[in-house]
């Protein structure tokens, strides 16, 4: 039994991870209708600024800050590139932050090299309910769980967010009463990186990053977010729950070599429901 | 452009590429064959993404599936040109399973279900015991009919130019029948398709399982040349390169698809040289590569979005118009 609720736990912290990178994608795709690929790349990014840093001999905090302030100028760089120039269609930015993600590539291996980095993070663990778990597996969970809170007050509660989701919902309408849409979507992908950074920065010390990484984080990511058909964060987040209890547990009782199989299946499953649900006319007008 | 000027093109265009083989020196063939693999499953990619208005970023799976099924067939006894011949046929194969659920999908969730496709077919093969696991299949016999052996490079590049003008000639007649139409008119619009009496989704998988094809013959090849296959010869960004080569020559357009793949391949080779020179740190060969995949990736989207071949044939079309009437 408690093993089961370790493998539930550890879990919920792959999950929360998840999450946080899937809500970068969701964050986009609201705003800019755009799948943003790149977002891997954001997490990666901050992953290995914060091994970086750390190893400069800058103080913990600082250094996982400013790590994550590089992911999110990532994030507005990326934005530039896929939506900075108008009448660029979602298809066309998906395959331009495609490329942005193998440009990454180039610049991590020539900054970070090409070996897997790590970063020290909260040490020891803790019990709970007969359960051991590592202290730093509930940072994860707690800085997801304020993260996703402090969202919804965003967009819920502030000028900013509001005009964010304006943007979503008509865009057309959004410009008529004064909204620069595309100042939204580039700070929609600062957000997204913000987001992705987040994420990096908690999974380092948990598991070693490299600069391709990022196939396996967009992958779960996405998967997360089409639970949500990419726009619901709540369902999202769910799904990224489910999809870390899922992985967690396929590892734990000894399927561990078939933990990406287990989450790109879901994945699929869910797509292909979901695009059964939905009727042809309505997906291609949107 | 006029019939006789397209002839003589055409002409110049195939004695240069029968030449070739003669000439280069086995470094040089080495490229010259794997450009020729690169394009026949660029057309194919072309084909699916410019005409049929479909992305995938999986089409290295079906190269590697090619590749394996003529690997095992070679290992186990059975006749090299049986292996060629089954490579597109089980490419082709599990297209048509594949396709079967995947295609329902459209847009950037299709383009994210085939690159989850081909992770989970590298990871199965890299753990599956008849596939030999991470360190793949080694000592694939040589390529050959009857009594008659490929031993020398030349072969095989003879062999994938004629792949490849195969797979040209048969995209072109698709392209010109009256399915070809119906393939354009569903990139468009699906619902307005299959109102007009398209079987929408019959003919996307029909044309997905023949771009598969053509990524299977190319596998199939390039199993004989290299005479071994590992997980590893397949990555994500295979797959990557041929959307990269495919959209800088030119969607929907079968020259584009061969000159795109040339000037790619071309491109990271002379790279390759300049990053091997004295003085280069170890990783530029790697990242240069990248670098370039991503800015020509980017800059071709952004600033050329129909690619190079109907940049440049649209801009001598319009010369050409304007000239008679000054």
């Amino acid at each position: 039994m408690s093993a089961f609720l370790t493998y539930l736990l550890n879990g919920l912290a792959v999950g929360s991870a998840i999450a946080l990178i899937a809500s970068g994608l969701v964050v986009i795709h609201r705003v800019t209708g755009v799948v943003n690929f790149a977002q891997g790349t954001f997490a990666v990014v901050a992953g290995l600024c914060t091994s970086s840093l750390l190893g400069l001999g800058f103080p913990h905090g600082v250094s996982e800050v400013a790590a994550v302030l590089a992911a999110a100028l990532a994030g507005l760089l990326t934005g530039l590139a896929a939506v900075g120039r108008p009448g660029t269609s979602p298809l066309s930015a998906l395959i331009v932050t495609l490329g942005v993600g193998v440009l990454a590539y180039a610049v991590e291996i020539v900054l970070w090299g090409d070996q897997p980095r790590s970063a020290p993070g909260l040490a020891g663990s803790v019990t709970l309910v007969g359960a051991r778990i590592q202290t730093q597996h509930l940072l994860v969970i707690g800085v997801a769980a304020a993260t996703f809170v402090l969202l919804a007050l965003f967009f819920g509660r502030t000028y900013l967010g509001k005009a964010l989701t304006a943007c979503a919902s008509n865009p057309y309408a959004a410009r008529v009463v004064g909204i620069d849409t595309r100042r939204m979507g580039l700070l929609a992908f600062a957000l997204g990186g913000l987001l992705g950074g987040i994420a990096g920065v908690l999974v380092t010390p948990l598991r070693p990053i490299s600069f391709d990484t990022d196939v396996t984080l967009i992958v779960n990511g996405f998967a997360a977010a089409v639970f949500g058909a990419l726009t619901r964060p709540v369902v999202t987040l769910a799904g990224a729950l489910l999809l870390g209890v899922a992985e967690t547990m396929a590892a734990g009782y000894g399927y561990g070599s078939h933990q990406l199989e287990v989450a790109l299946g879901l994945m699929l499953v869910v797509m292909i429901v979901q695009a059964g649900r939905r009727s042809t006319i309505s997906q291609e007008s949107t | 452009m006029t019939r006789r000027l397209r002839l003589a093109a055409g002409l110049l265009v195939a004695v240069v590429t029968l030449v070739l083989p003669a000439v280069l020196d086995d470094s040089a063939l080495a490229v010259y064959i794997l450009l020729g693999l690169a394009a026949m499953v660029t057309v194919g990619v072309s084909l699916l993404m410019g005409y049929a208005g479909q992305v995938s970023l999986g089409q290295g799976a079906f190269y590697a599936i090619g590749a394996y099924t003529a690997a095992l067939l070679a290992l186990n006894g059975a006749p090299p040109l049986a292996g060629l011949v089954a490579a597109p046929v089980a490419a082709a194969i599990s297209a048509l399973v594949i396709g079967v659920p995947l295609l329902r999908l459209r847009g950037h969730h299709l383009a994210f279900a085939t690159l989850a496709m081909q992770l989970i077919l590298l990871s199965l093969a890299g753990q599956l015991e008849f596939t030999g696991g991470d360190i793949g299949l080694q000592g694939i016999p040589q390529f050959g009919v009857g009594s008659f052996e490929a031993t020398s490079a030349s072969v095989y590049a003879y062999l994938t130019w004629a792949g490849l003008a195969l797979v040209m000639l048969v995209t072109h007649n698709v392209i010109a029948s009256r399915p070809g139409r119906a393939l354009r008119a569903l990139a468009t619009s699906e619902t307005a398709a299959a109102s007009s009496g398209i079987p929408v989704g019959r003919y996307k998988l029909v044309v997905f399982a023949l771009s598969a094809t053509f990524a299977g013959l190319a596998g199939g090849i390039y199993c004989f040349y290299t005479g071994y296959v590992a997980p590893g010869s397949f990555p994500v960004l295979i797959s990557i390169q041929y959307i990269v080569m495919a959209v800088v020559g030119g969607l929907g357009t079968i020259w584009g698809a061969v000159v795109g793949a040339t000037a790619i391949t071309l491109l990271v080779q002379g790279l390759d040289l300049l990053a091997s020179l004295p003085g280069m740190p170890t990783y530029a060969p790697s990242v240069l590569s990248y670098a370039v995949y991503a800015l020509v990736l980017i800059v071709v989207v952004l600033f050329m979005p129909h690619g190079l071949v109907p940049a440049v044939s649209g801009r001598l079309s319009r010369k050409r118009a304007r000239t008679p009437y000054r």
